[in-house]
């Protein structure tokens, strides 16, 4: 494709992308697939651990799924996790880049605890790495958490996440730090590669940047879940400090991806479907909306991930300012998020990976088409995978989809 | 109100140290099985309120975690006394999944409710089911995962009970966040939950007990 055409795309999806967030009608629906790592993989032809533990074939992988299925958002240029070193050293940005991230040769030389791969603890076709975090911080130890969180992020948790590091300032930790930042240089470069691939394919750059909401990020990196959802019971002042703590170095703790986006905020959230109200209302919900209002001030939206069931707090949402951003909905019907935030919120999601598990093609577009009819009138909606799409996803099912939304998904030709 | 009737009301409520000081108590006075019958009353409750909306995600972990105590303090008369069970669950997280959290608060509920549990950890292929079930010969296999790839293992691992002649023997049921009627039909199991409390109330059902 030549690179007029490529621009020109590129801007016709951004565009598309924007006036749904702007809560308005664009040409047509924009898609997003959220294809997940296996996936693509398994597409290209490699195993997912290939994929991890080699950036040159993740890469071409990338580019060959975003090739044979279009969306309008990109796939997000990484295949990696956010790392505990790159907080320790969140006041280091010009490192920023290459210690935020977690590849798997990475994990090889840090041999930190708070992830499994494919290939190593979990089998080499499984579809993902997966994060499982660790209880890095003991339930007495919140105030020294609170008196300095990033200082006793960078010398307490991470000697005792990352079992290469257990010993702060010996030859075996310098050696593994020298040589995860040689390989943070490839990774770096292999992303910066594929993000001009996917320029190339007409794809807008859309992310900035990755955030989370105090709660999770302590219930990820320092307690576990079940380990925070206890502390809310035990010590509910302690976390409630942390959180504050935490709040004040939010916009700091963002982790860059490319210069060149333009995009939204992403934020995905975990916690969000355990809590009760009370909880909710205290620990969680005053937390993002911080956030989610601290961007919009200054001109920029989010995308917020609203993981598992929000039901509950789906009218909540209409605190935020009117067109704060994108709520990607997993398991709250689209439908009545649609009607509850019609004018305010532009919600995304609508196509559970499962339905594309075990349906025949035609069955797909049936139930796009249904969707679309309720939902698409008015604009501000984007249709969208509502979690990964695994591995053994049909490909004739992704295209479905992509062929619905061409055919259903028009406001004007 | 009696001491077990207290509990069930402590525990229901989720007040943890009055709950396990009272248990402490009702050792010294009552035969395990009614003290186990006092949790099933209490974790019922929790189920019924987490049904309603009143309890979330939150209370069932922490339930969970007042139940594991009180198994604790339970454990050495267990090994002593004989209490009647409603049948075994053979429970694990499928292969390609490492995560526990769902599978460990449903292990939590259904000993809760009286089922025994043989729980074989996390990232369990489709051979070592099979093994297990021959083993064990469980009334249900319990499939846990969180992730969207767990489903597929699923359905492997009910492919491999078929193949082995075992499927008929057992029921099976698959648990996580991300299942739902769909992935029960794509894999082939007899039933699915997302919750806990659902689950370990499908568990009774398909085993025909009534509550």
């Amino acid at each position: 494709m030549c690179k007029i055409d490529s621009e020109e795309l590129a801007r016709q999806r951004w565009e598309r992308i924007k006036a749904a967030a702007d809560l308005k009608e664009p040409d047509k629906v924009p898609l997003e697939l959220l294809l997940d790592f296996g996936f693509r993989a398994r597409w290209y032809g490699i195993t997912t651990y290939e994929f991890f533990f080699d950036y040159e074939k993740a890469k071409k992988a990338i580019i060959k799924t975003a090739t044979d299925f279009p969306t309008d958002f990109p796939p997000l240029p990484m295949f990696g996790t956010g790392s505990l070193i790159g907080l320790a050293l969140r006041d280091y940005p010009d490192i920023a880049r290459i210690a935020g991230v977690l590849t798997g040769p990475m994990h090889d030389i840090l041999r930190d605890k708070y992830t499994r791969w494919p290939g190593r603890e979990i089998s080499p076709n499984s579809g993902s790495f997966q994060f499982i975090g660790g209880e890095f911080m003991k339930a007495d130890e919140y105030d020294d958490f609170i008196s300095d969180p990033f200082g006793f992020i960078a010398e307490v948790v991470v000697p005792r996440a990352h079992q290469s590091l257990e010993r702060p300032g010996s030859a075996e930790a310098m050696a593994a730090l020298i040589r995860a930042a040689l390989e943070g240089l490839k990774y770096v470069e292999a992303v910066d590669s594929l993000v001009n691939g996917l320029i190339e394919l007409g794809y807008p750059s859309l992310l900035a940047f990755i955030t989370s909401v105090p709660l999770d990020f302590i219930g990820d990196f320092l307690r576990t879940i079940p380990g925070v959802l206890l502390d809310l019971r035990r010590r509910p002042d302690k976390v409630k400090e942390a959180c504050d703590v935490l709040i004040k170095e939010t916009m700091s703790r963002r982790i860059i991806l490319t210069s060149r986006s333009v995009g939204f905020v992403l934020i995905p959230l975990h916690l969000n479907e355990y809590l009760s109200p009370k909880l909710y209302y205290e620990f969680y919900w005053p937390y993002l909306k911080n956030i989610i209002t601290s961007f919009y001030n200054q001109g920029v939206k989010c995308q917020v991930a609203f993981e598992g069931r929000h039901d509950a707090y789906l009218e909540s949402i209409l605190e935020l300012p009117k067109g704060w951003g994108i709520a990607l909905f997993e398991k709250t019907d689209v439908r009545r998020a649609k009607r509850v935030l019609e004018g305010h919120t532009c919600v995304m999601g609508g196509v559970p990976p499962t339905l594309l598990l075990n349906a025949t093609p035609s069955e797909v577009e049936e139930y796009v088409r249904k969707l679309l009819e309720e939902v698409m009138p008015g604009g501000g909606f984007i249709l969208a995978a509502s979690t990964a799409i695994p591995a053994e996803t049909p490909p004739e099912n992704v295209r479905a989809v992509i062929r619905a939304v061409e055919k259903y998904g028009v406001y004007r030709r | 109100m009696s001491l077990l009737d207290e509990i069930v009301s402590a525990f229901a409520d989720l007040d943890e140290e009055r709950t396990i000081n009272l248990v402490k108590e009702a050792l010294e006075k009552y035969p395990l099985n009614e003290i186990f019958d006092a949790c099933r009353r209490a974790t019922d409750i929790v189920g019924e309120r987490y049904e309603r909306g009143e309890y979330f995600l939150s209370e069932l972990v922490y339930a969970g975690h007042i139940f594991n105590r009180i198994l604790e303090l339970l454990l050495p008369r267990l090994e002593r006394e004989r209490v009647s069970i409603l049948g075994t669950i053979l429970l694990g997280t499928v292969e390609g999944d490492v995560h526990d959290i769902g599978k460990n608060i449903f292990k939590a509920f259904a000993e809760a409710a009286g089922f025994k549990v043989i729980d074989i950890g996390v990232d369990v292929p489709p051979q070592k089911f099979v093994e297990a079930v021959k083993e064990h010969k469980p009334d249900i296999v319990g499939l846990s995962g969180l992730l969207t790839l767990a489903i597929d293992s699923m359905k492997r691992t009910i492919d491999a009970l078929k193949a082995e002649g075992l499927r008929d023997k057992v029921k099976v049921i698959i648990g996580g966040g991300r299942v739902d009627e769909y992935a029960k039909n794509y894999t082939g199991a007899d039933a699915w939950a997302d919750s806990a409390t659902k689950g370990v109330k499908l568990c009774k059902e398909l085993l025909g007990i009534k509550e």
